[in-house]
């Protein structure tokens, strides 16, 4: 019923299109073309220009509006237009809503394509967990069931639970005979992105290309032996000379500061004590000796944030390395 | 035939054109005053050495701040810090802690891209960053504005 009023409806917009049309070049056709078309005018060429020229308008005007009507009876969210909707929306990274389509059309339609789609479009906007679940759908398909499981891989790697990914890829549960090195490999990788203690060297660097062993090799050592510095030592340096240890963890204004602070109030305090203005020596000096503690204090806390942002700066420079490179692993050809 | 083209054209010109308020994204002035500091004036019960503690904190507050005004640098402020760094820890420690971040406070380039900045304009520098205690460390790298940290956390 919708089409057929659809089509009634575009019919009636049609006809009065042209009845506009019409009654637009009506008034100039019956005064001045008329005479302009005349016997005796058509002979000068110009005047003939003139009446030729309003018809092909006319038809112009015509043809447009008849080129232009739609169908009234194609179905727009049929399973066929929500693929190739969703197709679109993929090409143009919209995956949120190609997800939508591709759900839509997997429950009239069953394919794989369109399946292992819709994974990587979740996989794509952090929904990590039903990603993994969409892939295991097609890991027995019969093209596309190495890269399931290789995407479904990744997957469990991003959802960021390590621990339980070293172990599935360590069971070979569901392993992809193409990519098995690839799989080992971020098994590997994923010691970079935890704290668990990191495998054997020689075993770290035999999944790695020789072009990147270099930078491996200086991301395991940064890992295993990170430049940390001891809040203990820091602590010890600013009970010898305050300030000493806020300078050993690189804030060599406070350590500065520190130093004056103190050594100003203790100044005060023997200054005070020898004049023999006893309240303001003990005053002075118990400041002195406030500062002087609080200085070791933070000293040792200063170590430790000081350790906490290397740490931070190699979690981020190992995750924008690896997600550059989209961590080694092979970008598959019907995705782009 | 110029006058209609002049007409055409002013329309044109009329009908494109922006004030200054659209072009530059004009936004309106608000003066409202954002994310000031609450004070907590409320006494606390639990010990002898916490009311002695929040009766001098009130009398700071009452003699000193509140006729000075917001001038601490940091977020939270230096009473406040001392308050949370106590209530974190314990006396002693939080003594400590606060003598260290006074210390902080007198250094004149403490502004130079060391401190993150909340979002007031303030320099960030949460208590439980302090507590020797290495994983309630939230590092946050110095000169970028975080939008909303909430210190309860």
């Amino acid at each position: 019923m919708i089409h057929r009023s659809e089509t009634l409806l575009s019919g009636l917009i049609r006809i009065d299109l042209l009845r506009r049309i019409v009654r637009l070049v009506k008034p100039i056709r019956s005064a001045e073309l008329r005479r302009a078309c005349s016997a005796e005018s058509r002979r000068e060429a110009s005047h003939f220009v003139d009446c030729l020229q309003v018809r092909i308008l006319f038809f112009f005007f015509l043809f447009t509006v008849e080129i232009f009507t739609q169908p009234g009876n194609s179905n727009l969210f049929s399973a066929g237009n929500r693929l190739k909707f969703g197709n679109y929306l993929f090409s143009q990274n919209d995956y949120l809503r190609a997800a939508e389509e591709y759900r839509a059309y997997l429950k009239v339609e069953s394919d794989d394509t369109a399946r292992f789609k819709l994974a990587e479009s979740l996989l794509r906007i952090d929904r990590f967990t039903e990603a993994a679940d969409h892939f295991k759908g097609v890991f027995f398909s019969r093209g596309l069931g190495d890269y399931a499981r290789l995407e479904f891989y990744k997957a469990l790697f991003l959802g960021g639970g390590y621990v339980r990914f070293r172990q599935t890829v360590n069971q070979e549960n569901y392993m992809p005979d193409k990519f098995s090195t690839e799989v080992k490999r971020l098994g590997m990788i994923s010691y970079f992105f935890d704290n668990s203690v990191l495998p054997d060297s020689s075993e770290m660097f035999h999944y790695f290309d020789d072009s990147v062993k270099i930078r491996i090799r200086k991301f395991y050592l940064m890992k295993k032996f990170p430049a940390y510095k001891n809040p203990l030592k820091a602590a010890i340096l600013s009970a010898v000379i305050p300030g000493a240890g806020k300078i050993y963890t690189g804030e060599i204004g406070d350590g500065i500061t520190a130093f004056a602070a103190t050594g100003l109030l203790a100044f005060l305090a023997v200054d005070n004590f020898k004049a023999g203005h006893n309240f303001r020596g003990w005053l002075f000096g118990g400041l002195a000796a406030f500062f002087y503690a609080g200085n070791i204090y933070g000293s040792a806390a200063s170590a430790q944030i000081y350790n906490a942002g290397i740490k931070f700066d190699f979690n981020r420079e190992v995750k924008l390395y690896f997600e550059k490179r989209n961590y080694f692993l092979p970008s598959i050809d019907f995705l782009k | 035939m110029k006058k209609f083209f002049a007409l055409i054209i002013f329309f044109v010109v009329v009908l494109h054109a922006q004030t200054d308020w659209v072009r530059w994204s004009g936004a309106e002035i608000s003066y409202e005053i954002k994310k000031q500091e609450k004070k907590n004036y409320a006494i606390g019960n639990a010990s002898p050495g916490t009311k002695f503690l929040s009766g001098i904190k009130n009398a700071y507050y009452f003699l000193i701040s509140d006729l000075d005004g917001d001038n601490c640098p940091f977020y939270p402020s230096c009473s406040n810090f001392f308050v949370a760094s106590v209530k974190e820890t314990n006396l002693v420690q939080g003594g400590l802690m606060f003598a260290d971040r006074f210390i902080r406070d007198l250094n004149p380039i403490k502004g130079l891209n060391h401190y993150p900045f909340y979002s007031n304009g303030k320099l960030l520098d949460p208590p439980e960053n302090y507590t020797l205690i290495f994983n309630k460390i939230t590092y946050i790298p110095g000169g970028i504005v975080v939008g909303d940290y909430d210190s309860s956390k």
